[in-house]
């Protein structure tokens, strides 16, 4: 694939077209020669950056996400885009939590999202304006000498 | 959108000699944890009977799904109740890992 190319897609905010981007996503991802394991934690990753559109960002009225993927030669950018209320990060912790240092009582369910998507990908940056909505911007590079799909 | 959703996740029950036994099939995600959550709430009210959940045809799970798993964790757990679950796909087993609810799978899944 050639350089700076975008494919963009407006969604419903809904639960029900989160599959979607799943599904271009992986036409995307195996076209620039990722491996199947790769696309798998991309899959997630962006999976997790369209639910937080979906639950927090428009309450009841509804709303679009849009997606835009970029791809830019050795890289993969995926842009999760809404224009809702913004949802909190867990900055007050150092990272976003696992649940690798607790017990089963002190668990809370929740908060995985995000940790999965710092997890998953090389780089994530998340740019949240009052009255704007919110910008999920994940990152993956493309390693070679792995696996082709 | 008219998307079948049952193509999309199912979950089928099957009673094996004292113990419920889930299959799942599919994807497991947002759109669709309503419905496992319906499917599982009374077998893990159901404190007498193991339950398993067997996700050998399990394609993919997100957070919401593995938040679903964690919760019938905790009542099952809280319940002196077993839960496990079977045949983990490698995928799933390494979100698993990474969100650190593997452990309490351990061992051999049972939570006692």
């Amino acid at each position: 694939m050639k350089a700076d190319q975008t494919v963009t897609l407006n969604l419903p905010a809904t639960a029900d077209y989160v599959d979607i981007v799943r599904l271009n996503l992986y036409g995307i991802a195996s076209k620039m020669g990722f491996s199947y394991e790769d696309i798998e934690d991309m899959k997630v990753a962006v999976s997790e950056a369209c639910n937080n559109s979906v639950l927090y960002a428009y309450g009841q009225e509804g709303g679009l996400v849009e997606v835009i993927f970029g791809v830019n030669g050795e890289e993969l950018t995926i842009t999760v885009k809404d224009e809702g209320v913004s949802f909190s990060l867990p900055q007050e912790k150092s990272d976003a939590s696992t649940l690798h240092d607790k017990e089963l009582h002190d668990v809370e369910i929740g908060g995985l999202g995000f940790y999965l998507m710092q997890a998953l990908m090389d780089d994530v940056s998340v740019a949240s304006e009052s009255g704007k909505g919110t910008q999920v911007i994940l990152t993956k590079r493309l390693t070679r000498s792995e696996e082709k799909v | 959108m008219t998307t079948n959703k049952s193509d999309k996740f199912n979950a089928r029950t099957v009673l094996e000699e004292g113990k419920s036994v889930v299959y799942l099939s599919g994807e497991l995600d947002l759109s669709v944890a309503p419905d496992f959550r319906l499917v599982m709430e009374p077998l893990v009210g159901d404190s007498d009977v193991d339950l398993v959940i067997n996700l050998k045809d399990l394609k993919y799970i997100d957070s919401t799904g593995i938040g679903i798993l964690l919760s019938i964790l905790k009542a099952r757990h809280s319940a002196n109740a077993s839960f496990s679950v079977a045949e983990v796909p490698t995928q799933i087993q390494k979100l698993f890992d990474m969100t650190g609810i593997a452990k309490f799978f351990e061992p051999q899944g049972n939570s006692q």
